[in-house]
């Protein structure tokens, strides 16, 4: 698989809300001080049922109450991970000033998310009754709620939303293939995408699936679990919680008075298997310019970059040789941050949570830090302390998942003046 | 799209109810298996109102028949899912628990 640039869409992809459930931050102005502050929200993991397992640090949400915002009929019938996609649906779409008022027709709205981890707490749960006290135990919402595809399903259906719907499984890239899906579809003519990600892969059953990841930091201290880019790197630190965005025609938004607060320019997407991290050099590379290639965009006009930042020697080695491949001496000089750090890895999430980061930073022109990483060894202009301001019009965010796709997106900020 | 034959009661130890199930009881599993919040007399006094109407999907009422066959610890007939209004699924469900095993 090797995505060619696609032709540039007619009507651009226009970013104009942003809803965040991420561990430490539950709403999108937490989480934008916490990331801008380095906050550390990875914590060792206190879940019934998970504390004797060899996984002991993770970015947790904790104090997430879905039903203020979702009725109990969607929230009996969901898994957390579609709790946290509604949830933050609901802001995103708050914060787009988007309403039902503003649309022709529940077809101009359609629905993109990825998935990585899918209903595992549902799932054991229901798993558990059949095989503890028989098949009359299971309720029928089995059959829905685990599904990669139930977040997409749930928030259409809640929604009234009818348009073009569609769902990533993949791996923590599949987080930015779904902007590139819902901008594709803005430019084909839907004037509204809901795309993101959220995932929830935190219950006992779920991380004992994650074990067998031999880049999982199995490390038992917050601070030094995932500290990608250094030489004491041991794996990363996983994570639940995700984000919504509300993506339009750039014409739509104009049309209704939304601020354009940044646009979807370019994404393409590699494959070179899973548990090559060396390999991911060249098909990090070549992804990232095929994304420049379609966003149009000159290697030095990138201002920052989120990195992947997997917490691997040598895939940290390879993203770095990568940026520069691709960048050339500007990969060595342009701000490279992984604000990731604070919080894990949420799979396919992950990537997703840096774009609304990105949008942010390019609001503020402030690069947030990396916290937690004290000794950095690459060749790369990392911001780790403290955050860095600097103006931002121009951010590529990267993306590798564990089963081999390498992913690069490539957003501008948008015309209208920051808020 | 139960299997019938594969359903197993929850062993001889579990109490098993007796007699039919009133609105009280569907009103209550209503919001225990779907999540509706329906008030009893409302329920009572709509019956022939459409399952929809109330907010309660086929996947909702196909939990109730399963938390039905579970506490009278017998199965339903395969029609039970497919009633439409609350005072057909009653009937269905109290003319067969009549009837005896």
């Amino acid at each position: 698989m090797n995505a060619e640039p696609e032709p540039k869409p007619e009507r651009r992809a226009a970013i104009t809300g942003i809803g965040v459930v991420a561990p430490g931050a539950i709403g999108t102005e937490a989480f934008w001080k916490n990331t801008a502050d380095g906050v550390t929200a990875l914590g060792r993991i206190d879940r019934e049922g998970c504390t004797h397992l060899p996984l002991r640090v993770a970015g947790e949400v904790h104090g997430f109450d879905p039903a203020e915002v979702i009725e109990d009929t969607y929230l009996v019938q969901t898994d957390r991970f579609t709790h946290f996609a509604m949830v933050a649906t609901v802001w995103a779409l708050e914060d787009a000033r988007l309403g039902h008022a503003d649309l022709d027709s529940p077809y101009s709205v359609g629905v993109v998310t990825a998935a990585g981890s899918g209903g595992g707490e549902f799932g054991q749960r229901e798993l558990q009754k059949l095989w503890g006290s028989g098949s009359r135990h299971v309720g029928p919402y089995q059959s829905i709620a685990w599904f990669y595809a139930a977040s997409t399903g749930q928030i259409s259906i809640r929604g009234g939303f009818k348009g073009p719907c569609g769902v990533v499984a993949g791996d923590e890239a599949g987080g930015l293939d779904a902007l590139a899906h819902a901008a594709r579809t803005v430019g084909r003519g839907t004037d509204t995408v809901l795309v993101g990600a959220a995932e929830a892969p935190l219950a006992p059953y779920s991380m004992v699936c994650q074990l067998g990841y031999p880049e999982l930091s199995t490390a038992d201290d917050p601070r030094s679990a995932y500290t990608p880019f250094t030489p004491g790197a041991r794996g990363f630190a996983p994570a639940e919680g995700g984000a919504m965005l509300v993506v339009e025609s750039e014409e739509a938004a104009h049309r209704r008075g939304a601020p354009v607060r940044a646009t979807v320019a370019g994404h393409a997407a590699t494959f070179t298997g899973s548990g090559r991290w060396d390999r991911t050099r060249e098909g990090l590379a070549h992804a990232i310019r095929g994304a420049l290639a379609e966003a149009d965009c000159a290697p030095e006009e990138i201002d920052v970059v989120f990195a992947d930042a997997l917490g691997v020697v040598d895939a940290d080695r390879a993203e770095a040789a990568a940026l520069v491949d691709a960048l050339g001496p500007h990969g060595r000089r342009v701000p490279v941050t992984a604000p990731k750090t604070g919080i894990g890895r949420a799979y396919c999430a992950a990537p997703v949570l840096d774009v609304a980061t990105a949008v942010l930073a390019m609001e503020h022109h402030l690069v947030p830090p990396t916290p937690n990483l004290t000794d950095p060894c690459c060749d790369l202009n990392l911001i780790t302390d403290r955050p860095h301001p600097t103006p931002l019009r121009t951010a590529l965010v990267l993306s590798r998942g564990l089963m081999g796709t390498n992913a690069a997106l490539v957003l501008r900020t948008g015309a209208s003046a920051s808020r | 799209m139960t299997d019938q034959t594969t359903v197993q009661t929850a062993g001889p130890a579990a109490a098993q109810a007796t007699g039919p199930v009133s609105v009280a009881e569907l009103a209550a599993l209503m919001r225990q298996t779907a999540g509706v919040a329906v008030d009893p007399d409302d329920l009572a006094a709509r019956a022939d109102t459409p399952f929809d109407a109330f907010g309660l999907d086929s996947l909702g009422l196909l939990g109730i028949v399963g938390e039905l066959e579970k506490r009278h610890g017998r199965n339903l007939p395969d029609n039970a899912e497919q009633c439409k209004t609350p005072r057909a699924f009653l009937d269905c469900v109290n003319n067969t628990l009549a009837t005896g095993a």
